[in-house]
């Protein structure tokens, strides 16, 4: 039986040097340990006829993601909790909860994954709440782990415009999209170009917040009123259910993830893989999950592109949730 | 054309359609213009009406706006257009609707002069248009009222969630037409049952009465099959399954019968009182009934449609009137619902038309 602590020296190894370790070992290993610690997992794992011991990766099942609001998936005792990050939830339905017992592997995770993906290192600024103002959003620990304090622009939920005003080289601006949505009303029929060679990274949709723009849409209006290029704007996906991301650049960008996490779209009927080009449920299966479960069953669908997916979104029956919801009741608050 | 020869005319040409419109005899809809116009020739003849005379005046254009996912509603409002003498403009879902093809083709051409068909909706229409009917989601409803000028008559069908009720069935005399109240037209229409309430008239009583509906879901499937699928309405089905896979699985308070290989129907029984929504296409939730059932609807507490009740009592239409829904009917008849039926709580006929009051000299002594 793996122990917590070897296994997530090894998952640290892993997001530090991928070359060094084995994913599928490790995977393998991760799926032992949290079905000896972790009941409702092992539940539904025996449910499926699913045992300790798997040989293949693709054999760990996957849990849906409105798992995480009516189940207690952690896989180490609740006294050892140092930090629980909750999903936005909906009325009636309650939010999701993701528990850690160390933020240190999370937040590897999101630097190293930052790096992998060949994204700028700063300077930041940051169009969403700082987690002093949302300590359960997985978001906000996110952006904090890249940016320092004073990066965060808009606090209160009132983008500080004169500081986007102020920088005097290059930036890499990180926001919800309903945080950038925010930003291009308030300018108005002003423009904000930004200096050569920033950024933009957006996240989150907007589903239940009675907004619906493209991301075409959204990025050509990041593109006129801050200056950018389409491909200098960069979506992450992620979600509070996991702890590493996926980056694609451009409108029409396919998601890539780093090496610790592999996406998998399935039939939706026969839960196999689809072929290239295939449209199906997205899984997502996350190395740096050490406490919780490592395969996540998404509420969204995808595009397989080789070793990376198209982004279709949650399917429309899915409920109304997301990190850029909060963030934007917290922004017009 | 009088009124009772374009029943006629309607009557013979929606025979085929029987399985969707039920019956739709020239009795049928001249009792329906009676129930909704008080006489069945108030649109030909002066009528009596209190001390004077009426009669009333048909549209003389209506816009129909119908969705592709229940063609029985869309007939249902080209008929009652028809009936009425008004000149219909169609506008059908992207691809076109066989059914409305269908019922044009077999109308005598008189009628099918008074029927245009387009996949758009041009502005010419809703110009021209004195009353608008629309059969569409709340979104397009409202975009639809936006563009229509106002002073016209518009009449907007939009979302509305039905459920069932059982009160008492010890011998599950009821499941076999709750699943097919549930499995008919791939439950898209408004009548369609999301949710079935059950009583414990004994412990156990209602995840008992959800394994019967799914042997009865299962077996309706094997003579009905289910309509192909989208990726997407797939994938809320696999999404919703594996949820409650995982509740089942430690949970007692949740249950999942999972039909066919593909998808083709889905019971869900669960202990949670709230109402929820299914993805549709056969998927369908069995409670037990809470004694605050209006509370446990929640945001759907504004929208229901229909409720199928078991028995069906007027005791028991009582019971769940703050349910407000436009029809309590037996369990087993939700999708049959009679042409009188006030769809949406509203007279189909009677708010369509306008009516023209004559008061005679004959009496008058000056």
């Amino acid at each position: 039986m793996p122990a917590a602590a070897p296994l997530e020296t090894a998952v640290r190894k892993l997001i530090g040097q991928p070359e060094s370790g084995s994913f599928d070992e490790i995977l393998l290993l991760l799926h032992a340990f949290h079905y000896a610690n972790n009941a409702p997992y092992r539940a539904f794992c025996q449910s499926l006829g699913v045992d300790q011991m798997v040989t293949q990766w693709r054999e760990i099942p996957c849990v849906p993601q409105a798992a995480f609001k009516h189940a207690d998936l952690r896989s180490f005792a609740a006294a050892e909790t140092v930090q629980t990050f909750r999903t936005s939830g909906t009325t009636g339905e309650g939010y999701g909860q993701h528990h850690f017992r160390t933020l240190d592997i999370y937040e590897a995770a999101v630097r190293e994954g930052w790096r992998h993906a060949g994204l700028p290192s700063g300077p930041f600024l940051v169009l969403a709440p700082h987690p002093d103002e949302a300590p359960y959003s997985s978001l906000s620990h996110m952006l904090s782990t890249l940016a320092p304090r004073e990066a965060f622009v808009a606090p209160g939920g009132d983008i500080d415009v004169a500081r986007l005003r102020d920088v005097s080289g290059p930036v890499c601006l990180l926001g919800t999209a309903l945080g950038f949505l925010h930003l291009i009303e308030k300018l108005g029929g002003d423009r904000l170009a930004l200096p050569a060679g920033s950024t933009a990274m957006e996240t989150g949709g907007y589903k239940g917040s009675g907004r619906d723009v493209s991301r075409a849409d959204l990025y050509a209006m990041i593109e006129n009123k801050l200056g950018l290029a389409s491909g200098d704007i960069i979506n992450e996906y992620g979600m509070t259910e996991l702890s590493s991301q996926f980056y694609a650049r451009g409108p029409h960008g396919c998601h890539h993830g780093p090496p610790w996490a592999r996406a998998v779209v399935v039939d939706p009927v026969t839960l196999q893989d689809v072929a290239d080009g295939g449209t199906g449920i997205l899984l997502l299966y996350d190395a740096a999950n050490v406490g919780s479960v490592v395969g996540i069953q998404t509420q969204d669908l995808a595009i397989k592109r080789g070793e990376s997916f198209e982004l279709l979104g949650r399917n429309p029956s899915a409920l109304p949730r997301g990190c850029s919801r909060a963030a934007d009741e917290w922004l017009t608050r | 054309m009088n009124t009772t020869a374009r029943a006629r005319a309607i009557a013979a040409a929606a025979e085929p359609f029987r399985p969707l419109l039920g019956p739709t005899s020239a009795a049928d809809l001249l009792g329906w213009l009676e129930a909704e116009l008080g006489h069945a020739e108030a649109l030909d003849r002066w009528v009596p009406h209190g001390s004077s005379q009426s009669k009333a005046l048909a549209p003389a254009t209506t816009v129909h706006v119908v969705s592709g996912n229940t063609p029985h509603a869309a007939l249902q409002s080209l008929i009652g257009g028809l009936l009425l003498g008004s000149r219909n403009l169609v506008k059908l879902p992207r691809g076109g609707l066989l059914e409305i093809d269908e019922f044009v083709a077999r109308l005598p051409s008189e009628l099918q002069t008074l029927v245009e068909t387009a996949e758009e909706l041009p502005d010419a229409w809703l110009t021209a248009a004195e009353a608008v009917n629309v059969y569409g989601s709340d979104e397009t409803i409202a975009r639809l009222r936006v563009r229509a000028a106002p002073g016209k008559i518009f009449i907007g069908h939009g979302h509305k969630a039905s459920l069932g009720i059982v009160w008492e069935d010890p011998g599950f005399a009821s499941c076999a037409g709750a699943a097919r109240d549930a499995s008919r037209f791939d439950q898209q229409g408004c009548l369609s049952p999301q949710v079935f309430y059950v009583r414990e008239t004994a412990a156990g009583f209602a995840r008992a009465y959800a394994e019967n509906v799914a042997a009865a879901m299962d077996q309706f499937n094997r003579t009905h099959p289910r309509g192909p699928l989208t990726v997407e309405e797939k994938a809320a089905i696999a999404n919703l399954r594996a949820a409650y896979r995982f509740r089942a699985a430690g949970d007692l308070r949740v249950a999942l019968w999972e039909g066919g290989s593909n998808l083709d129907w889905t019971v869900i029984y669960e202990e949670d009182a709230w109402f929820t929504a299914s993805p549709l296409n056969r998927v369908v939730f069995v409670k037990p009934l809470p004694a605050n059932l209006p509370e446990a609807m929640g945001p759907a507490r504004d929208q229901v449609g229909a409720v199928g009740l078991w028995p069906c009592t007027g005791e028991l239409a009582d019971r769940f009137a703050a349910l407000r829904p436009s029809r309590f009917c037996p369990l087993g008849r939700m999708q049959d619902p009679p042409w009188t039926w006030h769809n949406g709580g509203v007279a189909r006929l009677a708010s369509l038309v306008k009516w023209v009051d004559f008061e005679s000299t004959s009496g008058l002594t000056g």
